[in-house]
């Protein structure tokens, strides 16, 4: 097991790009925990909040004091370091929570197949009928202003595909040589799942939910982007680009003059999602040799 | 053999190279000819280098391969100095295929007729009404019943003796000059099995083509072929016609592969097996590849093994071949004593 | 198969009264006040105390059963409501704006259908080598990238510095022409009216307004083609049928183009039309960046203000599109490969 362990973790790394993500998803770990000493909070309140640094509501250049720029009076350089927190929060938080949702409807429903099945498999296709984004729209409109009301929203909405992915997993191990010799030792359904089906599925499951952090960290700033969700002045990358959104036409004869508005929070986003996609990809690669892209 | 041969096979190498740039000796100083209208078996466990040494001869080796050296006279040319283009007539038209898996070796989105019509039209150049009618008259020859219908049928919806049939009338639409049956028959049923094999005998003789038949299968050997080349692990180990193979095997592993039929006529207790498996290409052993599987090994057999001529058509690569021979006739005596 | 597709549509209303409850659930989270703002088309009526009195009126303040069943049976005779947002009944609105975002979706998907499937030959054909590293590099930081991110690019290059994709349905001068009486609206796709009404400089206008959603939404959904049909080409290459195709004496042209594309296109069919389903209903993001008129727009600004009615509607109209979209990708599948039955 060792071994195999080791040889997995040899195949991962000598991939050019799972390198490249890894790394940059360590340097946004680091961003993440280092926030307080990177960009501190210039007063005891909630660190969160991004401190109004002008009183003009004219955007600033980068300059040495804030390197990123100024947007909607605050310091995008702060809301970069401090959205990073933001960002691996919601990704992780709705990720686990969704997995381990998906994880619990797809085993009940393989396990008891039949009408529990027929239920929540059309159950889990009502709730895929609906456009995510725009499910997820109504939902954080409706709860209101505030990042947890954004990922109870997201979590609502992102449980199906696991669900899928675990049911689809435990029907086919369930006509495995393996199990079908399990049951007829007598050994109870239950502990057939809980023993040979699930640890079968964990590595589908754990790659498809990196997969997917990617989008769920797109889809939480396009709400913060739209102006809902993440409250007014918080640390998010979908937020900053909104204030861009109003100084997208530049001025007279130079029409990128305000460039880092967007390109500041736009790299970190995509080098963001960029790190989890590769991450996933490689370890598709590595686990699953047949899927390969 | 005064005949002259079709096709000649001389010092054919193919190396693989692996992901680590390692070379991979598939196939290694392969020499062996065919005459016109002659029955080649070209015998092996998985994995000896059967089916490279036929993709070689089409020059059909996938890409991670490589013909690095040998030729293939085939007609009086050879084949490995011919332009791609010139290959492509060649393929299909004067030297035929067919593979192991009906069911994967046939397209399945395209009909079985279109297909065969394909072959028709690229080397024939007939009208389609006229490639029509030649399709189906190879659809009649292999016996497959009505075929009209049949040349409107996908591959999936027929039963897998009649893909290998449909598969045999693609082969042969074009009359070629060599066919070669790459397992022809593994996939399919025992009696199946028999039906094909019978086909593509009768065929061999109403067409006059000359047939590269690749197989472990010593049964169909027997049945099928006037010659007969061993191979093991990239190299020719023994070659001859049937009855020399049969009765006087001279080479360890061609003894060990006739010992591991189940016989009717010789009484024995149990049946002989060769200990062990053909080892990978990058673990070939040097001098003898057979060494470490066999039971005649000395110190001798780090060298290459040399060439020894038997008769016209029997030859054998082995340094023990005499001590093989000797064996062979206390086991005779052994089996007429009881 | 006309078996499979009756149970399929035997399942549709069952999934729109899911939707429609799942929906109406979530609104019940408001409190009667927020709700009684989408029911008044005037506001000078929610005034005073005539608030409480409107609310006990439209029974706001009823059970949430008791106002769904009054919300469906108003369905059932047609009525989906007054939309807040787009200042009409919802059903009028929904067909009204229908038609630019299905124009968007027609116009991107071919650019992204055929340049994903074009690239992903391409990057199969050159397995491992520069060509093919490129293109998957390319491909994964298209899939990587927001499309509101790319989509505020898009305007701040070409829009603001060079002045080549205007945001927006149409320039001034188009539109009124557009609302002229002398205009037949047929389609309700401004693309393909201007056509049918001869008007070239019209069609030129609306095709320049629909170039950056479109540049957008091909760059960010182009990868997943791409990746489909690369990883599907590979698998296809090593198949028997193509070493048989080889040995019949075909050139490497026909085999790639024939033999192996189009078993290999088989995965991409489906994922294409995913995508499709999928265009249709994701445009929400793109549409309000590029400020157009069109479904998604509507549905984010009805979101946001949460007019419900809109929202109940515009949710049963995506679930209408998505169940038939996803139906219809699964019937094409039958015909593109001969081996599948639907049962």
């Amino acid at each position: 097991m060792k071994r195999e362990t080791r040889r997995l973790l040899k195949k991962f790394f000598s991939n050019f790009s799972a390198c490249l993500g890894f790394v940059l998803l360590v340097f946004f770990f680091i961003v993440a925990v280092g926030a307080p000493y990177i960009a501190p909070p210039k007063s005891a309140r909630d660190p969160y909040m991004m401190p109004i640094v002008t009183w003009s509501s004219n955007p600033l250049p980068p300059s040495p004091e804030h390197p990123f720029g100024v947007a909607g009076k605050r310091d995008i350089f702060y809301g970069v370091v401090w959205g990073t927190r933001t960002a691996f929060r919601i990704g992780i938080i709705v990720t686990v929570v969704s997995t381990l949702i998906g994880l619990a409807v797809g085993s009940i429903a393989g396990y008891f197949g039949k009408l529990v099945d027929e239920i929540l498999m059309r159950i889990t296709d009502i709730f895929m009928a609906i456009p995510f984004l725009v499910a997820a729209i109504v939902l954080a409109t409706i709860l209101g202003a505030g990042l947890d009301k954004v990922i109870i929203a997201l979590i609502v909405f992102s449980w199906m595909y696991s669900a899928r992915l675990v049911r689809g997993n435990i029907l086919q191990v369930k006509e495995e040589q393996f199990v079908m010799a399990a049951r007829a030792l007598g050994v109870s359904d239950f502990m057939i799942i809980l023993r040979h089906v699930l640890p079968n599925s964990i590595f589908p499951v754990l790659i498809q939910a990196s997969m997917r952090m990617g989008s769920l960290v797109i889809t939480a700033a396009a709400l913060s982007f739209l102006g809902i969700g993440a409250p007014q002045g918080y640390a998010d990358w979908g937020a900053l680009l909104n204030y861009a959104r109003n100084w997208m036409m530049g001025s007279q004869g130079e029409a990128l003059r305000y460039w880092y508005m967007t390109v500041f929070p736009g790299v970190a986003m995509v080098l963001f999602v960029l790190a989890w996609n590769l991450v996933g990809d490689a370890l598709r690669d590595v686990f699953d040799p047949r899927l390969r892209m | 053999m005064l005949q002259k041969n079709l096709l000649e096979v001389r010092d054919l190498r193919v190396y693989f190279y692996s992901d680590e740039k390692r070379e991979l000796k598939a196939v290694d100083g392969v020499s062996f000819s065919v005459g016109k209208g002659e029955t080649l078996a070209l015998v092996g466990e998985s994995g000896c280098g059967k089916s490279v040494t036929s993709m070689a001869i089409l020059r059909l080796v996938d890409s991670k391969g490589k013909i690095t050296g040998g030729e293939v006279i085939f007609d009086g040319q050879n084949l490995l100095l011919l332009p791609e283009s010139r290959m492509r007539e060649i393929r299909g038209k004067d030297i035929a295929m067919i593979f192991q898996e009906p069911a994967s070796a046939l397209n399945p989105v395209y009909t079985i007729g279109e297909q065969i019509l394909e072959a028709i039209m690229l080397h024939q150049k007939l009208s389609p009404s006229r490639a029509k009618e030649v399709a189906l008259e190879m659809l009649r020859l292999v016996g497959i019943p009505e075929p009209e219908k049949r040349l409107n049928e996908y591959p999936h919806e027929l039963s897998g003796g009649m893909k290998q049939r449909a598969m045999i009338a693609m082969a042969l639409s074009c009359r070629p000059q060599l066919l070669i049956a790459d397992e022809p028959t593994t996939s399919l049923d025992v009696t199946i099995q028999a039906q094909i094999l019978e086909l593509i005998r009768e065929l061999q003789k109403k067409l006059g083509m000359a047939l590269i038949l690749i197989t472990h299968d010593l049964g169909i050997v027997a049945d099928m072929a006037e010659r007969v080349v061993v191979m093991y692990a990239g190299k020719v180990v023994e070659e001859g016609n049937r009855f020399e193979i049969f009765k006087n095997p001279f080479h360890p592993y061609t003894v060990g592969l006739l010992r591991s039929i189940p016989r009717l006529d010789v009484e024995r207790k149990k049946l002989d097996t060769i200990p062990g498996v053909v080892p990978e290409p990058s673990s070939f052993p040097v001098g003898c590849r057979f060494r470490g599987r066999c039971n005649f090994e000395t110190g001798e057999c780090v060298q290459e093994p040399p060439r020894t001529s038997l008769s016209n058509t029997h030859a054998v690569y082995c340094h023990h071949w005499e001590k093989v021979r000797d064996s062979n006739a206390e086991v005779l005596k052994e089996c007429r004593a009881q | 198969m006309v078996f499979y597709i009756l149970r399929r549509l035997l399942f549709l209303p069952l999934a729109l009264f899911g939707v429609s409850l799942l929906v109406f659930t979530m609104i019940g989270f408001l409190s009667p006040y927020q709700r009684l703002a989408t029911f008044i088309n005037n506001p000078e009526r929610l005034k005073g105390e005539n608030v409480d009195k409107l609310i006990s009126q439209y029974g706001l303040d009823d059970p949430i059963f008791i106002q769904y069943l009054r919300w469906l049976k108003n369905v059932f005779r047609g009525n989906l409501g007054w939309s807040y947002v787009g200042k009409g009944p919802v059903f009028e609105v929904i067909l009204e704006r229908f038609p630019y975002t299905l124009e968007l979706t027609i116009f991107s998907v071919i650019p992204i259908i055929f340049l994903g499937i074009s690239l992903g030959v391409i990057s199969a054909l050159h397995h491992n080598r520069v060509v093919d590293h490129a293109l998957r590099i390319f491909a994964v930081v298209g899939w990587s990238f927001p499309d509101f991110v790319f989509g505020l690019m898009v305007l701040m290059v070409f829009y603001s510095a060079l002045g080549w994709f205007p945001p927006g349905n149409l320039s001034i001068w188009a539109e009124t022409v557009v609302k002229s009486p002398v205009f037949r609206h047929i389609t309700g796709m401004l693309t393909f009216d201007a056509l049918l009404n001869g008007r070239l400089d019209i069609f030129w206008d609306a095709l320049r307004h629909l170039l950056g959603p479109i540049f957008t939404l091909t760059y960010v959904e182009l990868a997943f083609i791409l990746r489909i049909t690369r990883s599907s080409m590979l698998e296809v290459l090593q198949r028997d049928y193509v070493r048989t195709a080889r040995a019949k004496g075909l050139s490497e042209k026909v085999v790639i183009n024939k033999h192996a594309r189009r078993n290999a296109l088989i995965p991409v069919a489906t994922v294409s039309g995913q995508t499709v389903v999928g265009l249709l209903a994701g445009t929400v993001i793109v549409e309000t960046i590029f400020n157009r008129t069109g479904l998604g727009s509507f549905m984010a600004l009805a979101a946001q203000q949460l007019d419900y009615a809109s929202i109940m509607g515009g949710t049963l109209f995506f679930g209408l599109i998505l169940i038939l979209g996803n139906l219809c990708v699964d019937v094409s599948y039958a015909f593109i490969d001969p081996r599948v039955r639907l049962e």
